[in-house]
């Protein structure tokens, strides 16, 4: 293994951290390392290898095997059942269900499923209008309290606005649904409407992306706020001096300065809205028009046992979601070194 | 500081009082619309069901509060069950996990290890992948070891450690100075001793952050709860209210109480702990 060739030297350490016996090899001289020394090294290299090995068991048990064998799922017509059933070896039973990338082409094309999938994706897609509304709201919201100057008790705004963050999901899911109920739901006593909100595969979807805004006001103020106050006062006034107005000042000093943190909450919210599944199950009641992507793997891998086309159906929520962080990582290198 | 006082006062025309009358109230609404489905939940908690799901008598007020829904709630729902399953699950989970968080850390922040960025990345690369992917293969793998409807799959992945608290500790003990393990290193002091000893205590607030950050999280967790957890008596809170309000039609206001159970114990923590929830938040957008 790696760490048992132990040598004085690690090889990667940047020449400014580099040891006395480091310098000494960098100017050709023979290395002349006290044995003691190095054994106290390799030791302290080992431990820390031990120390992070229970991390490792868990990464290796908990993440990499289950992606693994998602994507082996994913190239089968695997349901839990004949795999049990059947004899020989384990791969020798995998290779009897083999279809290669017949799920990934069902999930499309096919009668079947591609129906349930092609709504799983456009409600997904949908509901992701839900993040740049929250952005907005909490955006204004930080910014207005961010003039700490004249808008006093901010702390306690701060405090009540946090609330539907720390809030079980589970529990606000069951009162929107009563907000929104068709026949008694408060929006549509109070306003005297008689929109059906719970049943129409429109309306609920609007339903959806104002809950999901509002559940997000919190963490987009209190990241913006941390964000406008490392902003400097004298941008606000020069701004001042040349005239400019608060919306002048909003639109043109605070959003292209705090943008990194904007692009960072529109990344995460997106990551955490494509993987939503209490709207779908508590909210939506398992509503077609409302469900998503993860409400699609559980209907048809965990309650109907086809891993197999669930399993691709996950392998393309995750490459979707890989995709997006590759982005985030490209754009906020460039936004680090450019300011 | 005073010459910024008298800008502020020659500034206070009419337009600039109307505008900040505007911010308050715009930020009395949205303190409102956050609070209102949690008061709007407490009012119809103690509504009968008419008062709650009839759309001609139904009452802001209720006229007789039913406080026996939380009573009902209580004994007949006997959501005792789910909060002791909930509780199981954070004491199971939270105490290993910080452990072993800390102690992957403490090798990445303080000790000498090859190739010390290749497996922080590795380690870190575990973020990336949802939970979605996951769940197959380990649905079936808990299957086939007869622990579905057992709370071992909730609890068995946070036993390892996480990886964000990790990553959050890493952070934390950068700011340690190392001089100190140094002298322990001296005085003959192991590592696993300079963790235990030394490093552990002086992670206070940084194990307080995540400690509450991984009580909410399990609480609210859903997900995979409800895939794992179908029989009444193993169910966790969180999946308990989702069989209480989709049960019979009459039962909604007691559904609600369960609801308002559910939420006070957070909310009594964010009350005492909301520096940690808010500070901890920023820095860990920030850095993340």
């Amino acid at each position: 293994m790696e760490h048992e060739r132990m040598s004085a030297v690690p090889e990667e350490l940047p020449p400014e951290e580099l040891s006395p016996e480091g310098e000494a090899l960098l100017h050709g001289e023979p290395p002349r390392v006290p044995k003691q020394k190095s054994k106290l090294k390799q030791r302290e290299h080992l431990t820390a290898l031990a120390f992070i090995s229970v991390k490792y068991v868990g990464l290796i048990v908990f993440t990499v095997l289950p992606v693994f064998f998602a994507l082996l799922y994913s190239l089968t017509n695997y349901n839990g059942i004949i795999v049990s059933a059947g004899g020989g070896s384990f791969l020798d039973r995998f290779t009897s269900l083999w279809n290669n990338f017949k799920n990934y082409t069902d999930l499309f094309g096919s009668v079947m499923y591609s129906d349930a999938f092609r709504q799983a994706i456009l409600n997904n897609v949908i509901f992701l209008l839900g993040v740049p509304l929250g952005i907005v709201g909490g955006l204004v919201i930080a910014v207005v309290l961010s003039r700490d100057d004249i808008i006093r008790g901010s702390r306690v705004f701060r405090l009540l606005i946090y609330v539907p963050v720390v809030s079980s999901a589970v529990a606000m899911n069951i009162i929107w649904r009563y907000i929104f109920d068709n026949e008694y739901g408060i929006v549509n006593m109070m306003f005297g409407l008689n929109i059906p909100w719970l049943t129409d595969a429109a309306w609920i979807k609007v339903a959806i992306i104002l809950k999901e805004a509002w559940g997000s006001l919190g963490k987009t103020m209190v990241l913006c706020l941390a964000a406008l106050t490392n902003v400097g006062k004298d941008y606000y006034e020069a701004a001042e001096l040349d005239g400019a107005g608060e919306i002048t000042k909003f639109l043109k000093i605070s959003v292209p300065l705090i943008t990194p943190t904007l692009f960072y909450l529109l990344i995460t919210g997106m990551i955490g809205n494509l993987q939503s599944y209490v709207d779908s199950d508590v909210f939506a009641n398992g509503l077609p028009g409302a469900q998503t992507i993860v409400y699609f793997i559980w209907s048809f891998g965990i309650r109907r046992s086809y891993y197999g086309i669930a399993s691709a159906a996950s392998v393309i929520l995750t490459i979707a979601i890989l995709i997006i962080t590759e982005i985030q990582f490209r754009v906020q290198d460039k936004w680090v070194y450019s300011e | 500081m005073e010459e910024h006082e008298q800008h502020a006062r020659t500034k206070r025309s009419p337009s600039r009082v109307i505008g900040i009358t505007i911010a308050y109230l715009f930020l009395i609404a949205m303190c409102f619309t956050c609070l209102f489905p949690f008061l709007w939940m407490l009012l119809s908690s103690v509504k009968t069901p008419s008062e709650m799901q009839n759309s001609i008598t139904l009452t802001f007020f209720s006229k007789t509060p039913q406080w026996d829904n939380y009573l009902k709630v209580f004994e007949k729902q006997n959501i005792f069950r789910g909060l002791l399953n909930t509780l199981i699950v954070e004491v199971g989970t939270i105490p290993l996990c910080v452990f072993f968080s800390g102690l992957s850390a403490f090798a990445f922040s303080k000790l000498d290890m090859k190739h010390k960025n290749v497996h922080l990345m590795i380690q870190l690369s575990a973020l990336m992948i949802p939970y979605a992917c996951v769940v197959l293969p380990l649905y079936r793998a808990y299957f086939k070891l007869g622990l579905v409807n057992t709370l071992w799959p909730l609890i068995l992945p946070s036993m390892f450690g996480g990886v964000s608290m990790m990553f959050f500790f890493i952070q934390f003990q950068r700011g340690i100075p190392s001089a100190i393990f140094e002298a322990a290193k001296v005085d003959g002091a192991g590592y696993f001793t300079q963790y235990c000893v030394i490093m552990l205590p002086l992670m206070g607030p940084a194990v307080a952050a995540q400690v509450i950050f991984m009580f909410v999280g399990n609480w609210n967790d859903y997900f995979a709860p409800s895939l794992y957890l179908t029989e009444d008596r193993m169910k966790t809170l969180q999946v308990m209210l989702k069989a209480l309000s989709s049960g019979a039609k009459g039962e909604l206001p007691v559904a609600f109480a369960g609801a308002v159970v559910s939420c006070i114990p957070l909310y009594v923590i964010y009350l005492f702990f909301q520096r940690f929830f808010i500070e901890g938040m920023a820095i860990s957008g920030i850095k993340g």
